[in-house]
């Protein structure tokens, strides 16, 4: 090229970038922003409120519907598409007034008979059945417009809790029963926000519902962006691509924190991570040994090097924001030369192998690593077993595990939905959530007794002992409880996250 | 010619159907419950029991086989997602052209600059130029393709604030993830077109040329870079053949809606029919590439065009 035609050529690149990046900045907003962009790490499954139980397609119908009550973590019922509801004394009839003049987003109204058709779903569904799986379908009522009642099978006082959970959203009859599968991504409901669009793996977008009967959202818009790495939702935060951002990892804490533009949401949520045991296998099954590798385990130190900070040492199965917590009960203690004892008593030789099984989380790994080294003074040798989850499960329900390392939410504000699954001997002996193969009479009457009391100073005390008597019988070794990190803009306001995974975003504004 | 691309047309379909069997067999072999992952860890056994029901996972291999073929070749339909409950064809159809572009962006990226860069590289062999082309090239290879996406991030989206980091909604999205699936190619590329570039430029029908008096530009493109062409087309068909079955790492990413990531979540899940109507999907993609690769072939060299019965 010619000296003359370099010079043509870098003098057109230069105005070509100019022109490029000129176009690329932002003109400062006059007015206060009313959209937010919140990155995501996962897409949502289905939209049907029936149809799926995960936190990231829960985030979604949490703001497009509405359910009966609401529910805080005190246990405190507040009302929201029912105006009013009462429980029969024997605690098995439940009946709502249902507030009147409330549209679905089609402009149809919310009728009680919507209500029925919807708890009725919930309680056939499978994915949601063991949160209302105890409704007994037969048993639905409208006497008028605005009037429901139904009947549980048994008494269950967690059941109340339930109703507050994404899966008793209620959903217009007509349309689902039009639509079929196809409302899972066409939803149509009540609540302060519309469904817009649905870009599989890339956004999800909704828009204000003007015709809402409650406080009218501040917010005209949501996007939602599923942004797979945490790293890159951290770093959109910092680029101003997103308002907010959900799970920030533990690596990316202190850049969000040390920028001033950024705040940092924190909660401890309702999950616990834990080793269980397989209490039918030779030398588990003997609580001793069990207590044993409590007390040669440093739980504190394990989630300090693991978590670093996020989250907290677990204590017991019941996570610290449930209600009826033990608040007494600290995580357990470290003591070497017990768990020698114990181990000896127990006849349990130098060098017994313990296969710890877990999936590709990297904490978990990370905390099985340790596992394995503080187990090593104690004369145990653990193997670690990484296995992908459907794998890992697989493996659970065929019983074939020493000890496999898991996550367990209580997806309601009731301590029910925390014990009962993991514990009971109805869970035991099938496919299901006792990942311990765990069975105790005690444990099993307490459970019981705490699902059919009312709430109240007995109730609770049960559930202490409950929590107590888990402890002792050391099904599991309690590692962490997790927690809700989130990231936004330092001018975000009206947030306030759940211990549940999920979060309602309608009440935000920006300064 | 005609009659050359009918007969590959027909050979696709027991390759298609050797690869529906294969992939079917070893989602049925592999460990975990579809019904449990779609469900949730929270489903009860009642539940988890009644679903598989439902979906027929309690029949026999060969009967869930040959249901599956029956919806396949007699309606066309690749069936339901287990945990969407879209139509698999309608989740392929939104995720695919993600793909396709990023496969087309990244194999632009590559050829445009590994071609030049290996024909100056064979034309000034052992220069300075071609040995930092080559060094280039054994980077391109080495660098894992997350870790340069993220360093390229941070460097064009966070310091620079020049790109944007991840979504795939304007062209500007399109650059840092074609780039970094790109690396890749352009280092295989360059390698490829240099070595054969040099087995060509020292024949003797090059001299020839040469003797004949004509302009370098046309001996090296025109001759040498002609018979140069088919192993180029080879690798290049290979690579984007590979891309086209989604990079799931870069997708990941860049947060790019492509069918890579699409297959990831769907075997995570024993999302059954997804997995087998996307590998389907992926295998035909790469069939027909490999037949355009063979077409271009003719196109090239009369020589083969004349094979081609």
């Amino acid at each position: 090229m010619s000296r003359k035609g370099l010079m043509r050529f870098l003098i057109a690149a230069a105005v070509s970038a100019t022109a490029l990046f000129g176009s690329m900045s932002v003109s400062a907003a006059e007015t206060t922003q009313d959209t937010l962009t919140v990155a995501m790490g996962s897409d949502a499954t289905s939209i049907d409120p029936v149809a799926v139980c995960n936190v990231y397609s829960s985030n979604i119908m949490a703001q497009i519907y509405d359910t009966l009550i609401d529910v805080a973590e005190d246990g405190t019922v507040t009302p929201r598409l029912a105006e009013s509801y009462e429980v029969s004394d024997d605690g098995l009839t439940y009946t709502f007034k249902i507030r009147q003049g409330v549209k679905f987003h089609n402009g149809d109204e919310l009728k009680a008979s919507d209500v029925a058709y919807s708890l009725k779903r919930a309680q056939a569904s499978a994915a949601v059945a063991h949160i209302f799986g105890d409704i007994d379908p037969d048993s639905f009522e409208v006497p008028d417009d605005y009037t429901v009642s139904f009947k549980l099978q048994q008494q269950n006082t967690g059941f109340i809790a339930g109703l507050a959970n994404t899966g008793a959203s209620i959903v217009p009859e007509a349309v689902v029963e039009a639509e079929g599968d196809n409302f899972g991504s066409n939803p149509i409901g009540t609540g302060p926000f519309k469904f817009v669009s649905w870009t599989k793996n890339d956004t999800i977008e909704l828009e204000r519902n003007d015709d809402y009967f409650g406080e009218e959202p501040a917010l005209s818009k949501i996007t939602f962006r599923i942004i797979t790495e945490a790293t890159n939702r951290a770093i959109e935060l910092e680029s101003g691509g997103v308002d907010m951002a959900f799970d920030i990892s533990t690596n990316d804490i202190s850049r969000v924190e040390d920028n001033s533009n950024l705040q940092l949401i924190r909660k401890v949520d309702n999950q616990t991570t834990f080793l269980a045991f397989n209490c039918e296998k030779e030398p588990w099954n003997n609580p001793d040994v069990r207590q044993a590798i409590s007390y040669a385990l440093d739980t504190t130190a394990i989630c300090n090097a693991v978590w670093r900070g996020v989250g907290a040492p677990a204590a017991g199965p019941i996570a610290p924001n449930v209600k009826y917590h033990d608040n007494d009960l600290t995580p357990h203690e470290y003591n070497v030369e017990k768990a020698k004892e114990l181990l000896a008593a127990a006849g349990v030789q130098e060098g017994q192998k313990l296969v710890i099984s877990t999936n590709e989380r990297q904490e978990r790994i990370d905390m099985a690593t340790i596992i394995q080294s503080q187990l090593k003074e104690v004369g145990i040798d653990v193997e670690i077993e990484v296995l992908e989850w459907g794998a890992l499960l697989d493996k659970a329900d065929r019983r074939e595990q020493d000890a496999i390392m898991v996550g367990w939410t209580c997806q309601t504000a009731d301590p029910d939905m925390a014990v009962y699954a993991v514990f009971h001997t109805q869970s035991n002996g099938q496919v299901g959530n006792n990942y311990a193969n765990f069975s105790s009479e005690k444990v099993d009457e307490l459970l019981e007794k705490g699902r059919s009391m009312p709430d109240s100073d007995d109730r609770e005390a049960v559930y202490k002992e409950l929590q107590e008597e888990i402890v002792a019988e050391a099904p599991w070794v309690f590692l962490n409880n997790g927690e809700v990190v989130v990231g936004a803009k330092a001018n975000m306001k009206g947030f306030e996250p759940t211990a549940f995974g999920y979060h309602p975003l309608y009440n935000i504004y920006f300064e | 010619m005609l009659k050359y691309v009918g007969k590959r047309l027909l050979m696709m379909i027991p390759v298609l159907l050797g690869v529906t069997f294969i992939i079917f067999s070893m989602l049925y072999i592999t460990p975990g419950d579809p019904a449990r992952l779609v469900l949730g860890d929270s489903a009860s056994p009642e539940a988890v029991e009644q679903y598989r029901e439902e979906q027929g996972l309690n029949d026999p291999f060969l009967v869930q086989y040959g249901r599956y073929m029956k919806n396949l070749i007699l309606h066309g339909d690749l069936g339901t997602s287990y945990s969407t409950k879209k139509p698999v064809i309608d989740l392929i159809k939104d995720c695919f052209p993600a793909t396709v572009k990023l496969a087309f962006c990244s194999m632009l990226f590559a050829l445009v600059l590994g071609i030049p860069i290996g024909i100056i590289s064979a034309i000034k062999q052992y220069s300075i130029f071609d040995m930092c082309s080559m060094a280039f090239a054994l980077l391109g290879i080495s660098m894992p393709v997350f870790w340069l996406g993220l360093l390229l991030t941070l460097l064009f989206s966070v310091k620079l604030g020049w790109l944007p980091s991840s979504g795939f909604n304007t062209p500007l999205h399109l650059i840092l993830p074609a780039v970094s699936l790109g690396a890749q190619s352009v280092a295989v590329i360059t390698r490829m077109t240099r070595s054969s570039m040099l087995e060509v430029i020292n024949m003797d029908y090059i001299k020839t040329a040469r003797a004949k008096g004509l302009h370098e530009k046309t001996v090296i493109i025109r001759h040498a870079l002609g018979n140069a062409l088919i192993p180029i087309i080879t690798s290049a068909g290979l690579q984007f053949g590979t891309l086209l079955g989604g990079a799931v790492l870069t997708e990941s990413i860049f947060s790019i809606p492509g069918i890579g990531r699409l297959m990831v979540d769907s075997i995570k899940m024993r999302d059954f029919p997804t997995v087998q109507g996307g590998v389907l999907i992926i295998a035909l993609a790469f069939s027909i590439v490999n037949l355009l690769v063979d077409l271009l072939y003719a196109f090239v060299d009369p020589r083969i065009k004349a094979q081609y019965k």
